[in-house]
This record gives structure tokens, sequence and C-alpha cells, in this order.
């Protein structure tokens, strides 16, 4: 994205300098181009307490404020206070920066609003009334892509010691502003560095998600700010090597994962393995036309592939029938093959649009997304059970009239033929199909689209080839009796992809969910059965009297719902979730409680879940000692929690609290747990 | 169809950048990289004429704030003479691209120059910014001191105080004039680099 807006900065330059604008003739205006508010969390802070304070910052269009650490050019924020005797102010904390490169020169900057915060402590020995003036001088600097001005903000704000009571709209404000700040990552690094190269790596678990890798320095001097950095994940650790500056010892910095959430590490000097070729993954793209083409190339491959998988094959040998069917004289197989082509790539397009438009609106998605929700899956499991029982011949389609008409011309029921093999091959697109897809979703959108035509045109690639090649279609085998048993043969592909399609609705909404599945798949395959019966009769209306059956079935698709989260992430040994309030009252039962903190990204954490606390004996050993276990995910950054985890561990994750009976305070476990240590105190409790 | 031409230009253009991008950082103890380059005089300066001298690199801006707080103190000036009167070079180099913050023509730099009361011995003009990004010079001022057998001596600061407040060169050490007193006293330049501090230098896109 930088390198795109970069790039066209620069365009956008050389054009202006062409035809001789004055880039530069204006000069900065007069007066902050940081808006600069100070807010303090509570006005009322009690004695003993902290209190966070925000430097609210909105730059001016076009102005940039720094990171603590600028980068290769400008200086970090300085705060100068001026408090009352007893308060002290720790260190100004800055949120996740951005990336901007101006002419190979790499600045870690703001360009939206911000808010650095900083924490003051209140004195235990503060009368409640007192008042407590605080003043603060900021010196930073601000600038535009030409521009340098440093400013200075004088600000203050009166505290009164009272009660410590936070209004309700300023703590969302201030949890906003925390989310954004990084979180501590609980784990080490390390690097090592050879001769100009840089290579650092950071345990970070292998399903956490990372979309946009980047580390940031806080140290300087370690590292070449404007050298790309190339990020590769290979199983539980991110590796990242870039320019090599100097070894400076122990280098603090925050790994980024996207445009607005990082981690705060250090990593120490040690030996640091590559990793192995092709595990690259995120960190730089710079989108050149060559990632768009080989993405295009990869998705008309990955589409060519999808024509032999089960859930495709089949329609398109029906299709492939009726083509050879054209060689004997019926049809056009050209235009039969074109409105084939034509019905693939639209639908593709369309769900192409879909997902582009998902992803403008800010939603996770990815290819197969429309699999995410069990209505459609159970829509496709109808569908698949109609089309596999249409193969084994219980029973035949009629089209209406006007697809009939259409269909005499061929092109109609061929281009329905088209949509209907890639609104089905969608399941199918396995790994070979990621890396083309995974580039779609960070090419811009134009090129994304490309590459979801690409993935039509590769599925419908056999058919053009046959349709424009007489030789081919010559080749085909003359139609026959044997026709009919091949189709009886291809439905067991089909009646596999039902299978396959269960099996996911079962994953996604449960043993009732797939029940619900398999009913209504039973009842539209009575309901077809009775369909064939009556048209080897040659009844009148053959459909009537099984409509309201197949309706009622398709109404299954309107019920059946995911499964409730809680069922899939069964915790360990009957824990529950934590919550502040369920501490209490477990405190007030006087069960000894042990309370976890974890998150998806912590490594150290899944290590002890791993390890230690999912362990059959320190199971056993909690459950004998009647130890209620409270489990508190972290992975979102939840304020509540986070503000709990504040104020009994400022490292963050991993946290281990065990409130032994009657104890009003928590025993802090180390981060690294053992199975004997949780044992023991269980033990210890018990007895007491 | 021009979406299209656009992208692919962009791409070309970041292409362009990342080839064109700076040579590493000049190591300390390693050879200077020569350079020729015009003056504000019009007259060509070449590095290797100054062997046997010690050279003083200044990179210069004079619409930074950085720069300004240096000349308009008069600390830059008083640098450059307790240089020069030792016997080293000063080589002050604007690396600012046409159409930039500080660009400056000959005549231009001649005014500022003569205006700053200043002392180079040459104001070197670096428009395509050659000499900046084959020395990595990433802001201005950033200074750079070579010695008489052409080996670089200190690269970073000016000094240790990274505001823009004048009031700070009072009390800051002046890595620059500490590092040539050293090497006139033939001892090791006890602070050899530095983090630079200022405005980046506005090179050509």
């Amino acid at each position: 994205m930088i390198g795109l807006r970069f790039g066209l900065m620069t365009l956008l330059l050389a054009v202006l300098a062409l035809t001789g604008l004055p880039v530069a003739a204006q000069t900065p205006g007069a007066g902050p181009h940081i808006r600069m508010e100070l807010i303090p969390e509570t006005s009322r802070p009690a004695p003993g307490q902290e209190v966070t304070l925000a430097f609210a910052s909105v730059p001016e269009e076009g102005w940039h404020g720094y990171w603590q650490n600028p980068g290769d050019a400008g200086i970090p924020t300085a705060a100068s206070w001026t408090l009352p005797d007893g308060v002290t102010a720790g260190d100004l904390r800055f949120p996740v920066p951005e990336r901007l490169m101006i002419a190979g020169i790499m600045n870690y900057v703001y360009e939206g609003p911000y808010a650095l915060l900083a924490t003051l402590r209140v004195p235990e020995n503060a009368a409640p009334g007192m008042r407590l003036p605080v003043a603060v001088k900021l010196d930073y600097l601000v600038c535009t892509l030409e521009f340098c001005v440093p400013e200075s903000a004088e600000l203050a704000t009166e505290l009164t010691v009272g009660d410590g009571a936070v209004p309700g709209d300023r703590r969302a404000r201030f949890d906003e502003w925390r989310a954004a700040l990084p979180r501590p990552l609980g784990a080490q690094g390390s690097y090592q560095v050879n001769g100009d190269a840089f290579r650092l790596e950071i345990p970070y678990p292998a399903d956490a998600e990372a979309e946009d890798p980047y580390f940031f320095p806080i140290t300087d001097g370690a590292i070449d700010y404007s050298a790309p950095q190339m990020v590769a994940r290979d199983g539980d650790r991110l590796v990242i090597e870039t320019g090599a500056r100097g070894a400076p010892g122990a280098i603090e910095g925050v790994l980024a994962i996207d445009e607005h959430r990082g981690f705060v590490l250090t990593a120490g000097p040690g030996n640091v393995a590559p990793a192995p070729a092709g595990a690259a993954a995120g960190g730089e793209r710079p989108f050149a036309w060559q990632t768009a083409l080989l993405a295009f190339l990869g998705a008309v491959l990955g589409g060519l592939i999808l024509n032999i998988m089960p859930c495709v094959f089949p329609i398109l040998s029906l299709k492939a029938l009726s083509l050879a069917k054209a060689n004997a004289g019926e049809g056009n197989p050209r235009r039969e093959a074109l409105a084939y082509a034509a019905g693939v790539i639209l639908v593709c397009l369309v769900l192409g649009g879909v997902l582009l438009g998902l992803r403008a609106a800010g939603a996770s998605a990815g290819w197969g997304f429309q699999l995410m929700d069990p209505r459609v899956i159970l829509l496709l499991l109808l569908l698949v059970v109609a089309i596999a029982l249409n193969l084994a011949g219980l029973f035949e389609v009629a089209a209406p009239g006007f697809v009939n008409r259409a269909a005499t011309h061929g092109t109609g029921s061929s281009f329905a033929t088209g949509a209907l093999a890639a609104f089905v091959a969608t399941p199918c697109t396995g790994p070979f199909m990621g890396a083309a897809l995974g580039a779609a979703l960070v090419l811009p959108w134009a090129a994304a689209l490309a590459v979801f035509g690409g993935l039509g045109l590769g599925i419908a690639l056999p058919f053009l080839l046959l349709g424009f090649v007489p030789a081919l279609r010559r080749r085909l085998p003359k139609p026959g009796p044997w026709m009919g048993t091949l189709r009886r043969i291809l439905s067991i592909p089909m009646f596999l992809t039902a299978l396959a399609l269960a099996w996911v609705l079962g994953r996604q909404a449960g043993v009732d969910g797939m029940t619900l599945g398999l009913s209504a798949a039973l009842l539209a395959a009575l309901a077809l059965w009775w369909v064939g019966r009556r048209q080897q009769r040659g009844a009148r209306r053959q459909w009537a009297p099984a409509l309201p059956l197949l309706l009622l079935s398709l109404a299954a698709v309107a019920v059946v719902r995911p499964a409730p989260v809680e069922a899939e992430q069964a915790l360990a040994s009957g824990a529950e979730p934590f919550s502040e309030e369920r501490l209490e009252e477990l405190q007030r039962e006087g069960r000894p409680v042990f309370a976890y903190f974890t998150a998806d990204w912590c490594l150290t954490c899944k290590v002890n879940e791993k390890t230690v606390i999912e362990t059959q004996g320190v199971r056993d050993a909690l459950a004998a000692a009647d130890v209620a276990v409270l489990v508190g995910d972290w992975t979102d950054g939840d304020p509540v929690l986070g503000r709990f985890i504040e104020r009994h561990n400022r490292a963050g994750v991993p946290l281990y609290l065990w409130y032994a009976p009657g104890a009003d305070e928590a025993h802090v476990l180390p981060q690294l747990l053992t199975q004997a240590m949780l044992r023991d105190l269980a033990a210890r409790d018990a007895a007491s | 169809m021009t979406k299209w031409s656009w992208a692919a230009a962009a791409a070309v253009a970041v292409a362009g950048a990342t080839v064109a991008a700076p040579a590493a950082e000049p190591e300390i103890g390693a050879a200077a990289t020569n350079f020729r380059a015009y003056d504000m005089n019009g007259e060509v300066v070449e590095l290797r004429d100054f062997r046997g001298k010690t050279v003083v690199l200044e990179w210069n801006n004079p619409g930074c704030p950085f720069v300004q707080k240096h000349y308009n103190s008069g600390n830059m000036q008083r640098t450059q003479r307790a240089a020069t009167q030792q016997g080293a070079v000063w080589l002050t180099i604007n690396s600012g691209a046409p159409g930039l913050q500080g660009h400056m023509n000959g005549e231009q730099a001649q005014a500022f120059v003569e205006g700053a009361n200043a002392a180079p011995t040459h104001y070197l003009l670096d428009p395509n910014g050659v000499i900046g990004r084959g020395y990595d010079a990433r802001t201005t001022p950033q200074m750079v001191i070579i010695d008489g057998e052409g080996r670089v001596r200190y690269n970073g600061a000016i000094d240790d105080k990274p505001t823009s407040n004048v009031a700070d060169i009072e009390g800051a050490r002046n890595h620059v004039v500490e590092a040539l007193s050293e090497m006139r006293d033939g001892r090791p330049v006890s602070i050899a680099e530095t983090r630079p501090y200022g405005c980046s230098v506005k090179y050509a896109s």
C-alpha cells in the first residue's frame, strides 16, 4: 500500500515538475499543525492510584507526527512535566505507527488522529480534595512531504484527589486509545547479524493471524530502516530479514501485525536459522504487474485443475456429452462453449466482487467465505444431492418452457451449466489456489477481479478447446448407451461431495445441524424419487405433488444456525470464562481459584496450556482440590481484561493468578509454569 | 486502461526508487567514496584533491528548522571557522532536489553563505543527490569527517541535543569539534558514530 502511494506521489511530483507548477512554493502556515488536547482518564484520582493522561492529537491534512523512533529522520516527541510534589509521570506510550517512505528515506509516523498516553502516580498520602495542577510541555516535530516544523505544546489540567471514578464516555475513549498501543508479546525474540544482513526471529504461534507483519525497532542503530523487510512464517516463529546497521545488544521494538495492532518485544543476539524457502508471507508487498500476471496465470491453472475435482467433473462430463451430441449434428459447439465459459466467468466475477466488497467493508473474508455460513452449505448439500440423484437416473430435469426455448439454441443451458459448475467448484478450491487468491486479496481491485476472471477462464478452458477445435471433438466417442452408464458412474463422486458437505455442515452447525441437513436431504430425495416415478408413468404435472416437500426441505436452510462457539472451544477441566464478578463469587464460596490469561498470539501461553494446564495430571489435581479455573482470553485485547491484567502485572499475558481460599490478594505465578507447581498449590489449598 | 497504465507506471517508479536506493552507510574506518561536484561559484571540486587534509562534510538545507538552529545561533559558523583554522577542509553540501525545500542554485547559495556569514571551504551543489545517497546522508544537518588518509572517522549529528531549540546549543557536546580535536591529538575518535537529527534530506524521488 505504502509502496503504491509512494509511487503515485512520485509520479505526481514528476508531472508537476514537468509542467512547471510550483510544488513547494507555498510555505507552511502559522499555528500548530497538530491539534493537541490533554485529557485525564479521571479528574478525581484516588490516593496511591495511577491516572492515565492522553495527548489526543490530530495532524492537519497532509502533515504527520512522529513515533518514538522517528526512523531515518525526524525527532521523537519529548515531554517535560511540571508536577506537584510527590506526583510522578511515566514515559510516553505510543500507538503502533505507520510507515511513510519519502524519496528512499523511511519515516515512522502518524498521518491520522492518534493519542500518546502517559501515566501519573498520585502519592499515597495525598489528602482527598487536594488540588493537583499538572502542566506539561511537549516538543515534537510535524512534517509534510516537503517541510518540517518543530512545534511545542504547553498543556495543563487540574486533578483533584478524590475517589478515582472514571466517567463512562471517557473510559470508552481511553479503551480505544489503549487498544492502539502495542501489547507486550510476553516472549523474547532473538536476532543475528551476518555482514549487512539482519535476521530476527519472533516466537509467534503458527495459527495466530498476522496480516502484514513489520518490525518497528525502538532501539536505534540496529537495522536499516529504509531496507525492505522480508517476513516469513515458519511454524511457531516469524522470521524477518532486512538490512543491518549495527549490533547494539538487546533490541526493543514493535511487531506490527496489521495497520493498528502490534506487540512490544525485546530481542537479544543469538543464532537464528533462516526460514525455509517459500515460507515468505506478508511483509513487503510492492504491487507490480508481474505479481498480478502471476496471480492471473496461477488462477487459470487452478481453474484448470478444478475441472478434475469430484464436485465439478460430473457436471463437466455432462456438458462434454452434449458437445459430443453436437458433434453428431445438433447445436452449435462454439456458441455452447462460449456460453458455458461466460456462465463460469460471470459467477466467478460475481463471487469475487462480493468478496472485494466485503474486503472494502472491512470484513475479514477469504475465498470460500460463502462456505462459512452453514445455510450456504446446506443449500449446496441439497443441490449436490439433487444433482447426484439426477445423474443416478432417479428423475429427469425437464426445464421450463423459456429455458427449453433457450436450450434449443444450446446457449441458455450451457450458460446455466457453467454458472452451476463455478458455484459448485468453490468448495474444491484447495490449498493450490491459496496463493493466487491470497494475492487477489491484496491486489488493487481491478487486478483482483482479473484473478477471479482467470479462475473462471481456467474452469472453462477445456470446453472452449472442445468447442473450437473440431479435431478434439471428433476424438470424443460417439453417443450411445454407454453415456447412460457413465452418467450413473459419475453420480458416485457427486454423492461423495454430498458426504463431504454433510461433514462440513456438522463441523459448523454441530450434530443437530447435520441431522437437520441430512433430514432435509432425505426429504428432497423422497420428493425427487416421487417425481421420477411420476415421470416413468408419464403422469401430467409430474412435479406438482413433490414441490411442497422440496420447499419444506429448502426451509431447513433458513433454520440451520452455526453451533454456539462455546461448544467448539471446550475449555480445559471445566474452566469458565474469566470475569471479576465470577472471581468474587468463587472467593466468597471459599474455593481456591486458578485464573489464567492467554491469547492466541502468545506462544508461551500455548506452551504452558499444552504441557502443564491441560495435562491429565494437573486436571486431576485441580479437580481433586475443587479448584475453580477461570480463563481470560485476551486475543482481541478486551479492555476490561486489559485493565485487570494491568493491575496485576504490567507485562501482559501470560498471567497466572492463584487465589488461596480466603485470601484477598492473588499469588502471581511465574510465566513458566510447571506441573509440580500447580499440583503442589492444589494439594496445599485442598488441605488447608 | 488508464488506471492500469497508472498502476504500471507507479510500479515502475517504485522499482526505480529501489534500484537507486542509497549505498550502504559509510562505515567508520572505511575508505570514503570519492566524488566530484560543482560548487556555488561553478568551480569543480573533487574530494580526492584534499588527500592529506582532514575534510568535514556538512549536509545543508537552509529551510530546515534544525539547520536554522545552528546557523541562526552562529554555532555552525563557529564550528566551520574552528575547523578551517586547524587546516581542515569544510564542504557544505546541498542535496536538495529542484522544487523541494532548501534547493538552491549557485547564486542563491552565494547569497545564503554571505547572509549567514558562513565559512565553508566550498558550498557544493548536489541537486541529483548523488553525493548524498553515496554517503547515505539522511538528515540536515548531518556531519561526516574524513581524515587525511581518506578514511571516515565520524558520521552523525553535530551535537548531542537533538532539538530545534537554540537554547540547547549551550551545554551540548559538539561531536565535530570533539572529534577534530581528538584527531589532531592523534587519539581515536571517542564518539565516532551518532544518530543524525534534523529534517530528512529532500532528495529527488
